[in-house]
């Protein structure tokens, strides 16, 4: 069996998961990521194709259960068979970077993450469920699917409230607090119609999710903009930066940082740092640093000045 | 009054008997055209089997012991003494002996069997029990891992490229003590190749190491799907269709491919016909675009030896396209072969502690099961496919999940009523009496799992259900006392495709070790269960004014046994041989058996 060998050299192809209720937003969500693919050939399993509502000028073709879109991605409805769709296009060759799957209401998000784990092709980024905020009431306490609900709570690396502008803000933050106080781990962040940064959903990296804390140091150029009521911060450090320090310093932004990235260097050499999902991951470059490093985050996030400050004692 | 009546019949009987020679004359005219003959397949203009007993399930006349059969169809159900009239009515009958020492009965019919039964036969059986192959072949239960392994070393020296894959299926632990089959008991078999040995659930894989060190086990926090040994090491065990996909990763196959290939349809209905099925369902198919052409190129040959009853799996398309692809199968339609049933599958098993249950849950602590359509979606489903007027068919197995369908049908009727919808609730294993009498409200049949109480009774009752609960599983008597319409049926390939077998269960009620589950309340009569399997099934269909019992003007399918149900009795129910069918009158007898 020669694929089998070819399978494990072969790159791996990312998996995220998007979970939530019927109605809590999740192909909206998709809708958006699928436009802002910045050259990631992304498959998505759709459950409902028609749903999807893709902008036609951006459908190059359709066959059967396939669409392609001229950013280079694909759509495929799942019909029912989800292993079979999924073993289907796991076969396709060249495969996609990234895939997306959107799991059907009532889906354990858990189930369809486990596929990741036997196939060597597989890596799973992450389980991002989608929390309803108009709808959390009755679902936390429908008499048939409460435990649905929270299954799906319980199993996301990243939890997004969805609909916070049709409810009262108290009671979006009320929402927040209690998820928070159940899931201190899990990041949150509010989503208005799916429009939200694709950075934020992919790249979760929940597999490798052992965080390294090695060792240095920066000037700063940054900006900041506010966008889909998220802030988001990028600079130019110049100079070393330990990867420690760094390290340290994004966690005492939580919970209000939810990515970050960057291509720096330290004295161990250049790095690459990713934080997704509350978890840190350095990975050695054999490059010349850019010194580039992006923060998205809550509103609540310092502002520039003082991230400016902060990152800037970091460096040496 | 009695006078009068015996003196018009006198004065009536010559009237009648021109009118019939009348007939006697047509009937020779239309042979000689060529119209009471079949164009292919056996010729027989028309003919009157004698039998030594006839359970006709039709209550004006129960029993007899000669039939005669005209135009694929039934012509006359009667007696010795009613041959001669026949003759005298219709013309030459030919007397047709060849059953003389067999009982007849209405051709049974399977309400609810998967087409892949077709398929597994591609593979090596290694189930607890002797199961039939469609070639009459018995296959002997295989009862201890060594075995199993022993088995498969013998194909595996035997087969001419050793290197392809190897699939076993029908393998079944729960009757084993002690340890579980691992990844090296199936490299004992080969190293060489990916060996895989699918449960009888279905939902549970054991693979060799082989398939093992291809796939990439490495995600730690699914253990729950991947069974592992003290020191954490996958055994080689996968859950859920983990398993499935591992090994359709490996060896490329396609496993369960859509099931409609020729080959497939023609071993599922040789499985069907060893076990004196003329009508099976299959349940259900998401009959992609193309299908049902061939399909239909297949069934419609006289050699094909069944009526194929395919429901269209709703769920595969969004509900209004659903409608759409449905009314387009409509015209495709043919006597052998039926897109007539919408299938939804709204929760798991119990056995796989997927069903959703009512409180207090699974007997053994296990969190509630999963919903596979959520309620608001099947709600929309129904709504949908009962306005367009279709009948639709819902797996339901626990009883939260029965609850939520029931409301969700009686939602689509207030908005589109409709008398006769028989929408049916399929394997319903845990409906209580409640739940029956809203059935028989909402006009709503059941077609229960009867086989469950054999296979997985003993489970049932110490770890999923409990021995209370476990007592009403599958309660055909509550059913029928309750005044539901009642089938029963054995989800093959889950559990063995055998009518008998499955009356048999609903009859005896008792667990592979003979454990009694329920009490006399729950059991129905040998009479009551052979209707199940035959117009209970039909009602089911919306089939019963052309087949499920034995009276003129139905379709001439017929099942021959080698005993007389009704004689034999509860307890032999399971064992009498099945000689063969008739299916529109054409005989098919099975492999195995002296006619």
């Amino acid at each position: 069996m020669n694929q089998t060998a070819s399978h494990r050299l072969a790159p791996n192809v990312s998996l995220t998961i998007i979970a939530g209720f019927l109605g809590s937003g999740k192909t909206s969500l998709l809708n958006h990521l699928l436009t802002q693919s910045g050259g990631r050939k992304i498959t998505a399993l759709v459950n409902d194709f028609g749903a999807l509502n893709i902008d036609s000028e951006l459908i190059e073709a359709q066959h059967g259960n396939q669409v392609s879109l001229t950013n280079g991605c694909i759509c495929c409805s799942i019909g029912d068979d989800l292993m079979r769709s999924l073993a289907d296009i796991m076969r396709q060759d060249p495969l996609p970077d990234h895939l997306i799957i959107e799991a059907s209401g009532v889906a354990d998000p858990t189930r369809i993450a486990a596929y990741a784990a036997v196939d060597p092709q597989l890596r799973l980024d992450g389980i991002v469920t989608l929390v309803d905020a108009a709808a959390h009431q009755l679902h936390a306490q429908d008499p048939y699917l409460a435990d649905n609900y929270h299954k799906q709570i319980e199993a996301g690396h990243m939890l997004l409230i969805s609909k916070p502008d049709l409810v009262e803000d108290s009671q979006v933050e009320h929402l927040e607090a209690k998820l928070r106080a159940s899931y201190p781990k899990t990041p949150q962040a509010r989503v208005r119609h799916g429009h939200l940064p694709i950075e934020v959903v992919l790249g979760l990296q929940a597999e490798t999710g052992e965080q390294t804390t090695p060792p240095h140091a920066p000037q700063i150029l940054s900006t900041q903009i506010e966008d889909h009521g998220l802030a988001s911060w990028s600079a130019h450090l110049h100079g070393g930066l330990s990867r420690e320090v760094l390290a340290e310093k994004i966690s005492s932004l939580t919970p209000h940082v939810l990515r970050a990235k960057g291509v720096l260097r330290d004295a161990q050499g250049a790095y690459a740092l990713h934080y997704a999902g509350g978890r840190i991951h350095f990975e050695d470059l054999d490059v010349q640093p850019s010194g580039h490093f992006v923060l998205i985050g809550k509103p609540e996030l310092p502002n520039a000045q003082a991230l400016s400050d902060l990152f800037q004692t970091a460096s040496a | 009054m009695a006078h009068i009546l015996a003196q018009s019949i006198i004065r009536h009987k010559p009237i009648l008997f021109l009118s019939k020679t009348c007939a006697l004359v047509l009937s020779h005219a239309e042979a000689m055209l060529g119209l009471g003959h079949f164009e292919k397949g056996e010729s027989f203009v028309s003919t009157i089997y004698q039998a030594k007993s006839i359970r006709t399930m039709d209550p004006h006349q129960p029993h007899a012991t000669h039939i005669a059969l005209k135009d694929r169809k039934i012509l006359a159900v009667g007696t010795a003494q009613d041959v001669a009239d026949w003759q005298a009515a219709w013309g030459p009958l030919e007397l047709n002996t060849d059953f003389a020492d067999r009982t007849l009965l209405p051709g049974f019919i399977e309400g609810h069997a998967h087409m892949m039964e077709g398929l597994l036969w591609d593979y090596h059986y290694v189930g607890y029990y002797d199961r039939e192959g469609p070639d009459g072949t018995i296959w002997p239960g295989l009862k201890s891992i060594d075995d199993v392994v022993a088995h498969l070393k013998q194909i595996q020296a035997t087969r001419n490229d050793p290197s392809e894959p190897l699939i076993a299926w029908g393998f079944d632990p729960i009757y084993f003590e002690g340890r579980r089959m691992t990844g090296a008991d199936l490299d004992a078999v080969s190293g060489e190749c990916p060996v895989a040995v699918l449960h009888a659930s279905l939902h549970i894989l054991n693979a060799n190491n082989f398939i093992m060190d291809a796939a990439d086990v490495k995600n730690a926090d699914n253990s729950e799907y991947i069974r592992r040994d003290d020191s954490g090491k996958p055994t080689g065990e996968f859950l859920g269709q983990l398993g499935m996909y591992m090994a359709m990763r490996t060896t490329n196959l396609d496993l369960l491919a859509a099931a409609s290939s020729p080959k497939t349809l023609q071993t599922f209905s040789q499985v069907a016909r060893q076990t004196g099925v003329t009508t099976c369902t299959d349940l259900a198919n998401p009959v992609p675009e193309g299908a049902e052409v061939a399909m239909r190129e297949t069934v419609e040959k006289d050699s094909f030896p069944m009526r194929l009853v395919v429901a269209f799996q709703g769920n595969s398309l969004p509900p209004e396209e659903s409608v759409a692809r449905m009314q387009a199968l409509q015209d495709k339609q043919s006597d052998k072969l039926r897109f007539s049933l919408v299938k939804f599958v709204a929760d798991g098993s119990i056995q796989g502690f997927s069903a959703r249950l009512k409180w207090p849950h699974y007997y053994n602590g296990a969190p509630n099961g999963l919903w596979y359509i959520e309620p608001d979606r099947l709600r929309e489903y129904l709504t949908a496919f009962t306005q367009a007027g279709f009948q639709c068919h819902v797996h339901t197995n626990g009883d939260e999940c029965t609850e939520v369908t029931l409301d969700a049908i009686e939602d689509a009727l207030r908005a589109h009523p409709w008398p006769d919808h028989r929408h049916t609730l399929q394997h319903c294993q845990m409906a209580s009496r409640a739940h029956f009498k809203r059935m028989k409200t909402l006009g709503v049949g059941v077609n229960l799992f009867s086989n469950h109480l054999y296979y997985w009774g003993d489970e049932h009752r110490a770890i999923t259900m409990g021995p209370e609960r476990a007592g009403r599983l599958d309660d055909a008597g509550g059913c029928l006392e309750e005044g539901v319409p009642l089938a029963i049926h054995s989800d093959a390939p889950v559990t063995a495709l055998a009518p008998l077998f499955t009356a048999w269960c609903a009859v005896n009620r008792v667990s592979s070790t003979g454990v009694a589950l329920g009490g006399e309340s729950e059991k129905i009569s040998v009479e009551q269960a052979l209707y199940a399997i035959t117009m209970g099934a039909a009602y089911s269909l919306k089939m019963d004014t052309e087949i499920g019992s034995l009276e003129v003007g139905k379709r001439a399918d017929i099942t021959i046994l080698a005993d007389d149900p009704i004689e034999v009795g509860a307890q032999g129910l399971k064992d009498i041989s099945v000689i063969g069918t008739m299916v529109d009158g054409l005989v098919h007898l099975n492999k195995g058996r002296d006619a």
